[in-house]
Parts: structure tokens; C-alpha cells; sequence
């Protein structure tokens, strides 16, 4: 509230002091893990005494070598490589079915429009996660049988993506549409007149004029599929940032540190978005709420 | 008319074949299939052997007999009530504090902590919980452990998580708590970004104080949005787990006390050990008929109808 500065700045400053006191246990959370990334023991004490100042971690990490003895190995790149495509192919999914919903339920009048919105409100509002016994049977029953590894494998992928994807799409569909609503009717009108179909409308008139709903969706896309475990862990057959911590903060031989380091390799790419896209992300937030 | 029709049809099947494919596949027949799952005795997932067995209602008879005499289970539905509760009420009072909070304070300041505020919805799960598990850690490396043993408040690590109920149920509520608030606070925010700047800068010039200003006239003009905020969380508090998952698979919260419904469905389908799809297919379809009725109910209170208008450029 920037307009009307009738309060005192004390009172402003005591406010601040108490958001900070609140927010406290996240910023330590957080500092502290990425703090423990460069040193040789895990800092999780407030006096950092046990805080001695490394790059080992991040070298280990980046070479793959996962115990400090041993022979222990994985390919991390690979793993980040399979984080990547995931995240990837939700934003990609999502994108591409909102986009194209989002266009016809914000511009066609139809026959059971709001039926079809009303359920799309409902499905949002009750997260497919509940049903994941029946994603997981269709998985099973339509997985392609006699194939090598590799078949299985790259299934594994394309049904984790699409799997991910549609718990997505209800809000994605609800956000697009939302965007549509704000581009003025006039912009198509003048390309139907000179007998431009609506699919030509679409994509050459309308989409340019939503890039920035088109970016929040895919973004926000993005930033699910990135940060999921659930549907990585169940149907996935590569690893992926996400179930190579969950296997080895249990495993024997974890070097602490270096899981923390592999833990800020994971949070990277959500600090950079947040800085880079800090409004994207607070409006566009609050844009697909409103209906 | 009719040639215009058939172009309609054309250009609605073209835009919403996707999603109607993408609803059809991992909405709907998936809910048929756990429905049908609950009537089979599924175990380990050896669909040959157990998919085309029926056995009636005997899961969810099951389900009833441990509600009554299993004390695991009872733990279950124990945690969940109390869980769903407290967590509920924290995150629309949080959301509402942090948005008013946010709302009276410099506006790049207050971006700032709604960003930080944000941190735990975005950030990867299983680095959420990785934050989350060296904080409550039970032996001496556990920061809050640390804290409180310099300060002098106890002099042996405790074992938060452990401590049932309480203990348990407190980091639950804290974790999932931490990640809600910041769905009331956008949505409280920009409420009151709408709300029109004559109105509260009428109440200072007649001497109202910022408390007065938020009891008396930001909170009563935000009522729909708190409803909004209260089913909706409702909603998605019942079948979440994913930030319980790793604490309580990392053994860091008691297991029996730090399962809600929805993690027990998981844990039962594809958890360490036997593995029972058929339980747990009855166990989500109940989760499913108390979402897709509440979903349902609160569509009709929040009035969603009435703000879907006939589209513009329609022909």
C-alpha cells in the first residue's frame, strides 16, 4: 500500500520485525542447507563451529563419486538430465492442452461449457492424487509387454510426464482461459472477417497476445513437474534429483554434505525462477483464483 | 446456420480434444479402476493372479473392522481429523495475517517475504523435507535440539517427532501448515488489492486505527475469499501427503501417528513390504466421495456459477 502513508514508521517497523521473527525457521531451514552444501560436517548448530568452508561436496557431487571411500558411482547428469526432461514435458503438456482449451472455453459457446467448467473446478479443487491406485493399474495394463529395458523405460517417462501433467491441467485450463478473457474481442473479430479460420485466429492472433499467460502456465508447469517425488518414484524407472536423495539419506555409506549439496543443485533452478520471475509468479497466482 | 454449426464442431473438437483425452485417462477411468480395484482382493500388484477375483464389499468391511478394533488404523483417522482441523484454521488465520501484514507494510518489502512465503509450495519436495529433517532432527544435530539446548531450555535432545501424539502431529501441522498459508496469503492479497483505497483512507481521516481498519472493514469485505480459501484448503489438505511423505519414511515422524488417510492409501498400494491395492483402493474411494462431495458442495456456496458468464465472440 504505497499511496496512502497516513501510519507511523514505527508501527511499519514493528511489523516487519514480527514478519521476520515468523519467517524465521524457513530462512534457517534453508540457509543452513545450502551453508552445510560447503562445508565438511552438516551445519545444522546455529554457532557454526561446525562449519568448515569446502568445495569437495560440489566437486564429489559434479564428478558423481557419492562416498568420499569407496567406489561408490552414479552418472549425476543423468540424473539432473531426467529431472530436466520431466519437468520439461509437463511444461510442455500443459501448455499446449491450457493454450487450447483455455481459448475455446473462454471464446465458444457450447453445449455443456459449463458443465465442462464445473468439472474442471471440481477436479482442481480434489487432486487426482487420490486416484493414483487406478493410474498406477492403467500403467500396468498398458505398458508394452515382451519389450527391452529400453522400451520400458522410455514408456516410463512418457507416462510420468503425461501422468503429472493432467493434475495440472484443471488450474492451467482455469488460468489460460482467464487470460483469454482479458484480450479484447475486436483482435479476432478483424481476422475472422478477412476469413481466417478460428485455429488460424488462435494461433497466430491470440496466442502472441497471451505470452505472458502462456510463460506463468509454463512455468508454473514447469516448477511441478520439477519439484515432484510421488509420481517420479512410482513410475518412473530412471532416478531423477528427487528419489536420488530419498535413496540416499538412508543409504550407509551418504556423505551428509553432499546430499545437502545435491539438495541445492535440486533448489537452483526454483531460486533462479523466483528471482527472474518474481511477478510472474505472485500476480499470475492470484489470476487463475479468480475465475 | 447448419455449415456454420459443422464449423463449430470442428473448431471445439480441434481445442478440446487434449483435454478431454488427458481428463478421460488420468481422471476418469482411473477412477473406475479404483472403484473396481476396491472389489478385488489386488495384493503386491499381481494383477494376474488376483485383478479378475471379486470379493464383494470385503475391503471395505475390512476397512470398517480396523476403524474399530485396529489401533494403527485408529491412529490413522485419529491423525487426520486433528490434522485436517488444526491445519485447516492455521492456514486461513496465517493467510489472513501475513496478507494484512504484507498489505500495511512498504510494498517492496512486503514482495519480498510473500516471495519467501511462497519458497515452500515451489521448492522440490524431497528438498523441502530434507530442510525439515535436519530442523526436528531427534539427536543433537537437530537445529531446534541445538537451540534449545543452548538456550537452556532442556539439556537432552528430544526426539520431536517420536513423541506421540503431540509431537508427531505438531510437525505435521507445522510442515504442511508452512506450504498452505501462502495460498491464503495470495489470495487474501489480492482481495484486498480490489478492495477501493477511499474506503480505509475514510476510516484513518476519522481517526480508525489499523486494527479497527482490518476488523471492521478489510476482513468483512474479504468474506467470500475466506470461504473460498477455508474449502479449498479443505479440500486439498485431505489428500495431500507429499511433504509428510519422506519425514515420516525417513523415520523422522512416528509412523502410526504421522499418517494421515491419504498417505495410508499410498503407503498401502506401493509401500515397503506387503502391499495391499485392494484396501487401499476402498480406503481412496471413501477419501474420493468425501472429495468429489465436498468439491462439490463448495461449488454451490462459493456461488461459482453465477461468475461464469457466456463467452464474447461467440458466433
Amino acid at each position: 500500500m504505497k499511496d496512502i502513508e497516513i501510519r507511523s514508521e514505527r508501527f511499519q517497523w514493528i511489523v516487519i520485525l514480527a514478519l521476520l521473527l515468523a519467517s524465521l525457521p524457513l530462512i534457517l531451514g534453508y540457509t543452513l542447507l545450502i551453508l552445510s552444501s560447503f562445508s565438511k560436517e552438516m551445519v545444522t548448530n546455529l554457532d557454526l563451529t561446525s562449519f568448515h568452508f569446502t568445495l569437495e561436496n560440489w566437486l564429489y557431487l559434479l564428478q558423481g563419486k557419492l562416498a568420499i571411500t569407496g567406489g561408490i558411482r552414479v552418472d549425476i547428469w543423468r540424473i539432473v538430465f531426467n529431472t530436466l526432461l520431466v519437468a520439461l514435458g509437463v511444461a510442455l503438456v500443459v501448455t499446449l492442452v491450457s493454450t487450447m482449451a483455455g481459448y475455446s472455453l473462454s471464446r465458444i459457446d457450447f453445449k455443456g461449457r459449463k458443465h465442462m467448467m464445473i468439472l474442471l473446478l471440481i477436479l482442481h479443487a480434489f487432486p487426482g492424487v487420490a486416484l493414483i491406485v487406478g493410474v498406477y493399474l492403467l500403467y500396468l495394463l498398458t505398458v508394452p509387454q515382451g519389450q527391452g529395458l529400453d522400451v520400458l523405460r522410455l514408456y516410463s517417462f512418457f507416462y510420468v510426464i503425461l501422468a503429472r501433467a493432467a493434475l495440472e491441467i484443471p488450474m492451467s485450463v482455469w488460468l489460460m482461459k482467464g487470460f483469454f478473457d482479458t484480450v479484447p474481442w475486436e483482435f479476432e473479430w478483424s481476422g475472422i472477417i478477412d476469413g481466417a479460420s478460428r485455429i488460424e485466429v488462435w494461433w497466430k492472433i491470440m496466442l502472441p497476445l497471451v505470452k505472458p499467460g502462456i510463460l506463468a502456465v509454463a512455468l508454473f508447469a514447469f516448477l511441478a513437474g520439477w519439484q515432484d517425488i510421488i509420481y517420479v518414484r512410482t513410475f518412473l524407472i530412471d532416478q531423477t534429483l528427487a528419489t536420488f536423495i530419498e535413496a540416499n539419506i538412508e543409504a550407509e555409506y551418504s556423505h551428509m554434505p553432499l546430499i545437502a549439496a545435491a539438495g541445492t543443485l535440486y533448489l537452483l533452478p526454483t531460486i533462479v525462477f523466483f528471482i527472474v520471475a518474481q511477478e510472474i509468479l505472485l500476480q499470475s497466482y492470484s489470476g487463475g483464483i479468480k475465475g | 446456420m447448419n455449415r456454420m454449426g459443422r464449423e463449430k464442431i470442428k473448431d471445439l473438437s480441434f481445442f478440446l480434444f487434449p483435454m478431454i483425452l488427458m481428463i478421460l485417462f488420468f481422471y476418469i477411468i482411473p477412477l473406475v479402476m479404483t472403484v473396481y480395484t476396491s472389489f478385488t482382493p489386488l495384493r503386491n500388484w499381481n494383477v494376474e493372479r488376483y485383478l479378475f477375483e471379486f470379493v464383494g464389499l470385503y475391503n471395505y468391511e475390512r476397512l470398517l473392522y480396523m476403524f474399530q478394533h485396529d489401533p494403527t488404523f485408529k491412529a490413522v483417522i485419529l491423525t487426520t481429523v486433528v490434522f485436517l482441523g488444526i491445519t485447516l484454521v492455521i492456514n486461513v488465520l496465517g493467510g489472513l495475517v501475513l496478507a494484512l501484514a504484507t498489505f500495511f507494510i512498504n510494498e517492496r518489502i512486503a514482495s519480498g517475504f510473500r516471495l519467501l512465503w511462497l519458497l515452500p509450495r515451489m521448492s522440490p519436495i524431497a528438498v523441502y523435507s530434507l530442510v525439515w529433517y535436519y530442523f526436528f532432527h531427534g539427536s543433537e544435530i537437530g537445529t531446534l535440539n541445538s537451540i534449545l539446548m543452548k538456550l537452556g531450555v532442556i539439556s537432552q535432545p528430544i526426539p520431536w517427532g517420536q513423541i506421540i501424539p503431540w509431537g508427531a502431529w505438531s510437525i505435521l501441522i507445522f510442515v504442511n501448515g508452512l506450504v498452505g498459508v501462502s495460498f491464503g496469503m495470495i489470495v487474501f492479497t489480492s482481495a484486498l488489492n480490489q478492495i477501493p483505497r477511499e474506503l480505509i483512507i475514510a476510516a484513518r481521516v476519522d481517526g480508525a486505527s489499523t486494527w479497527d481498519i482490518s476488523r471492521k472493514i478489510l476482513i468483512p469485505l474479504m468474506r467470500w475469499h475466506i470461504l473460498y480459501v477455508l474449502t479449498w484448503q479443505f479440500l486439498s489438505l485431505l489428500t495431500t501427503f507429499h511433504h509428510i511423505f519422506l519425514l515420516v519414511q525417513w523415520n523422522l515422524i512416528n509412523r502410526d501417528y504421522g499418517t494421515t488417510l491419504a498417505l495410508y492409501v499410498f503407503n498401502t498400494a506401493f509401500g515397503r513390504g506387503e502391499q495391499d491395492q485392494g484396501l487401499a483402493a476402498a480406503a481412496a474411494v471413501i477419501l474420493s466421495i468425501v472429495g468429489i462431495i465436498g468439491g462439490y458442495l463448495t461449488l454451490k456456496l462459493l456461488k461459482f456459477e453465477k461468475m461464469m458468464k457466456k463467452p464474447r465472440g461467440d458466433f
